[in-house]
Order: C-alpha cells, then structure tokens, then sequence
C-alpha cells in the first residue's frame, strides 16, 4: 500500500511537468495546424539555458523561470516569423512545416554538441536531494517545485485563453480565422503570439525537467513523443483534457516499472498512443478544438 | 443623388488557375439597401470576400467612401465600418453566444461601447440574451444567423453586407430575417445583401445587380428588375 500510495504520488507530481509541455504542442497545432516537431529542440534549449544560468551566474533554476520563458518566447517569436510563416497554409504546408520544423530542430541539437558536447549534464542545488515528510511519505522538495510551478502556469494560461480578450481571440482564430478577420484581429498577429507561448511552455518544461533529470542535446526526443500521446488523448487545447490525458501517461509510466524491466518503460507511452489511435481515434474527450 | 459609400470598379478575381469574377462594377450609397442577386457560383459571395479584403482582387479597384481599400489590411476593415456576416454564418462553435458577439467588437473603436451595444443586440434579438450562456455551435440554424448578424452590429458597422442570410431557414424565419434587415436599414446602415431569394430580396432591396459568372449582367431599380422579363423566366420561373 505504501508503495501504491508513493507511486501515486510520483505520477501526480510528474504528471504537472508532462502537461506544462504538451500544452505547448497543443496549442500552437490547434491554432495554426502546424506540428511542432521543433517542440523538443526547445525543450532542451530551455534546459541548457537554465543550466548555463545556474553554472555561470549561480542562478538558481527557480530565479532563471523569466528569462527561460522570455528568451524562448522571443524564440518562438522569431521561427513563426522568419520560417514556419511563408509557408503555404493548410493541408498543402502540412509536409513543409514538419521537414522545416524538424530541420531548425536538428541545428539547434547539433548547435548544442558543438557547444556542450555530448555529456549528461544535471542542475545541481543545494537543495537538489532534500525531501518534504508528509502523511509517511518523503517527497523531493523538487518534484513539489516543478508541480506547483506546472499547475500555475497552466492555471494562468486558462485564465488567459477564457478571461481576455486576446486569449479569447487566440481560441477564436483555432475555430474560423476568417471570420476573426472580419471582426478586425489580426490573425499574423495571434498566429505568432500563440507560437510564442506554445515555444515558451517547451522552454518553461525543459527548464523544470532539467532540475529533475540529467540532459544532454538530444534531451526533448522523448518529451515531444510524450507531449504527442498527451495531445493526441487529451485532446487539443482544453487544460482540463491536457491534465487528464498527462496524469493517465505518467500513472501508467510510474506504474509500468513494477511490471515491466527499466529499458521497456520507455516504450509505454507508445503503446498507449498506439492503443488510444485504435480504440478512441478523437481522443478520449473527441476533438474540441479550444472550447 | 447621395455620395457613393461603396464603389467597386471592374473587380477581377482568381482563385489559382480559376478565374471567378471578371470585371465587377457596382455602386451602394450612402442609406441604400442594394441586393446583388445571381445564381450558385455565379460570384457574389467572391464579391463580398474581396470587399472585405478577405480575398485579394487581381485586379480593379474597390472604393469606401472615396477611399481606395486595397492597400487596407483586412482586418483593419471592421474599424472603417465594414462588416460581413457571411454565408453559412462562421460563428465560433465552441465559444458562448456572449464571446462571439463581444469579440465582435474587436476594434478600438467598438469596444469602448461594446457593452452598450451588446445591450442593443440583446434587445433586436432576445432569444440571444436568454442563450447567452450556450456555445454557439449548439444554436439552432436561425438563432446562428441571428447570433451571426449580431456579431456584426458589435463593430459598429456603417456598411452591413449579408451573405446570404436565409440560406438554409425555416419559411417564418426567412420573412424575420428580413424584417429584421428592414430594421437595421431603419437605423441608419447601409446594407449589401446577398441573396438566392430574388422575389424578398427585391422587396426590400431599393436596387439591385444581377451576377452572372462572374460579371454584371442586368442592373437596375428592384421595380424595374421584378418586371425584366428576362428575370421573371430565368429567375422566378414566371
């Protein structure tokens, strides 16, 4: 029971990381159709650029959130404007975009070798291995961080998408761009927005994950595949969905150590993506697109 | 004769290869109702989409209130007082009636008073005040169309264009939604409408162009049209 319980707890507080990130995939396919298979880049670059904070300026992970999430805003910014946005729309850049994208993913994972080379590298605080008792339970102070952090994000992110007046614009464009047009937004405009905070919801993930886990450039690969099933159970855009669909990938992860050797465990959430394709195509919630 | 609020001049539009208008012309002025009027495919809704910028001509010129519109962004159309409500309405089906008409007032300009003129289309159209709360996407074809021409009137519009607003209605419905163009114009918009309902639409209509593949073939006062032989055989079957 008490490792019932402890595993439980592993799943909940993994599940936030897991559905900070694949909200950004999320996002950014329900609003422009375009899928980010740079996500994983991003999610790496946000990791060393935590680390680097923290190595050169003794940044701690936690102080380094803002200028994470700027910089891969800004990032994000940058790739909507300078690539993915002369690429013909709809179905016929369907192709375009994922060689692009896949392509500035390769250079930035091969920028990093250069730059980092190939070893694992890991966040190191002083408070890295410390643990939190609670209910006869130890929990790494960590692990509460990166939920908590996960949770209000993706609590002010909903806030945003239904309370103002540009969120309610972004879900608006997701369901008839033209007619937002014809009501006078600025449809480029909310395209690059949402590329931007889908870009710094990959860049916020790898930073929180890089305070779990080691990386090394190619740090990201599984975390897109990951965000993939999220998405794909969870639906497009509804955080309620993303939640759900992200505690179901970590729980059957957490709970697939006890059955299955450790190099298998990876293969999981392949199987489950496999699984949702066949039996619920439209994902457990069907396709709503931002409602 | 009053000044022209909409002028559009030899309007030529392509979709790819597919050349759909050739050389559009037609004039709304300033307090008019004018009805353009053809058959399936023959080019109005393509006329309206290239007025609101949502199409770019390949050639001609399109003017509002003396102003030339093609180097205007479309979306910087609503806030000179262009509105569409477009065939088959386009509401946002997973946002609530609410969203939908307040993120018609979008502009500046429009959401300043969004708040009143919000109160003003709950008052032209109560049913919508009592689903305000209700996604758009679960209304009912005419409460949509209403939900649609609403969202419109929240940008404070000076040039209402309907495409085809009673496609698709229920009989009583259709004679509402023409009432309620009547009423609109009562207030002081100026109104293109778009129609396959030749008979209502020259009812309410002062003039009218008939398209036909792409190009203008008749115009004239609805009187004038609702007698051209040529009209009454190929449109209204008399």
């Amino acid at each position: 029971m008490q490792r019932f319980t402890e595993l439980v707890v592993a799943a909940v507080l993994l599940a936030g990381l897991y559905a900070t990130m694949a909200y950004g995939l999320g996002l950014i396919y329900g609003v422009l159709r375009v899928v980010n298979l740079n996500h994983g880049g991003i999610i790496m670059a946000g990791a060393y650029i935590g680390w680097l904070l923290h190595e050169k300026f003794g940044i701690d992970p936690y102080l380094s959130i803002p200028v994470v999430v700027a910089v891969s805003f800004v990032l994000g910014i940058a790739i909507y404007r300078g690539l993915v946005r002369h690429l013909p729309r709809g179905p016929a850049g369907a192709v375009q975009s994922l060689l692009l994208l896949f392509g500035v993913w390769l250079v930035l994972r091969n920028a990093a070798y250069l730059l980092f080379t190939g070893n694992d590298q890991t966040i190191r605080t002083e408070y890295s291995t410390r643990s939190l008792a609670a209910f006869g339970l130890a929990v790494s102070v960590n692990r509460v961080a990166v939920f908590g952090i996960a949770v209000l994000t993706l609590v002010v992110l909903h806030l945003f998408l239904t309370r103002t007046f540009t969120g309610k614009a972004i879900r608006a464009v997701a369901q008839n761009a033209d007619s937002c047009t014809l009501v006078g937004v600025d449809v480029e405009r909310i395209y690059s927005l949402t590329f931007g905070i889908g870009t710094a919801l990959a860049g916020l993930a790898g930073l929180l994950g890089a305070s779990l886990f080691s990386f090394n450039p190619s740090y990201g690969s599984g975390d897109l595949l990951k965000s993939f099933v999220i998405v794909v159970l969870g639906g497009l855009g509804s955080v309620m969905g993303t939640a759900v669909a992200a505690l179901i990938l970590a729980l059957v992860e957490v709970f697939a150590i006890l059955a299955l050797p450790a190099y298998l465990t990876g293969a999981v959430g392949f199987v489950l993506l496999v699984l949702v394709l066949v039996l619920r195509p439209g994902g457990l919630f069907g396709q709503r697109v931002l409602g | 004769m009053n000044a022209a609020m909409l002028e559009v001049r030899d309007l030529s539009l392509a979709y790819g290869d597919v050349q759909v208008l050739f050389g559009v012309s037609l004039r709304v002025d300033e307090g008019e109702i004018v009805t353009l009027l053809g058959s399936n495919g023959a080019g109005k809704t393509t006329t309206l989409r290239a007025i609101s910028g949502l199409r770019p001509p390949r050639g001609g010129e399109v003017l509002f209130s003396g102003q030339s519109l093609l180097a205007v962004p479309a979306s910087k159309r609503a806030e000179m007082g262009i509105a569409l409500v477009p065939e088959g309405r386009e509401l946002w089906p997973l946002l609530t009636v609410r969203e939908n008409l307040e993120l018609g007032a979008y502009t500046r300009s429009a959401r300043a008073r969004s708040a009143a003129n919000l109160e003003k289309v709950f008052r032209l159209f109560p049913r919508l005040r009592e689903r305000h709360a209700q996604m758009a996407g679960s209304l009912s074809g005419g409460e949509q169309q209403m939900c649609a021409i609403g969202r419109a009137l929240m940008s404070e519009p000076r040039l209402l264009m309907l495409d085809e607003p009673s496609l698709g209605l229920a009989p009583i419905l259709v004679d509402q939604v023409f009432d309620i163009v009547r009423t609109l114009h009562q207030q002081g918009i100026t109104i293109l409408l778009v129609e396959q309902n030749l008979q209502k639409a020259l009812e309410v209509a002062r003039r009218g162009y008939v398209i036909e593949t792409g190009s203008v073939k008749l115009s004239g006062t609805s009187a004038d049209l609702l007698a051209d032989p040529a009209i009454r055989s190929a449109y209204l079957g008399l």
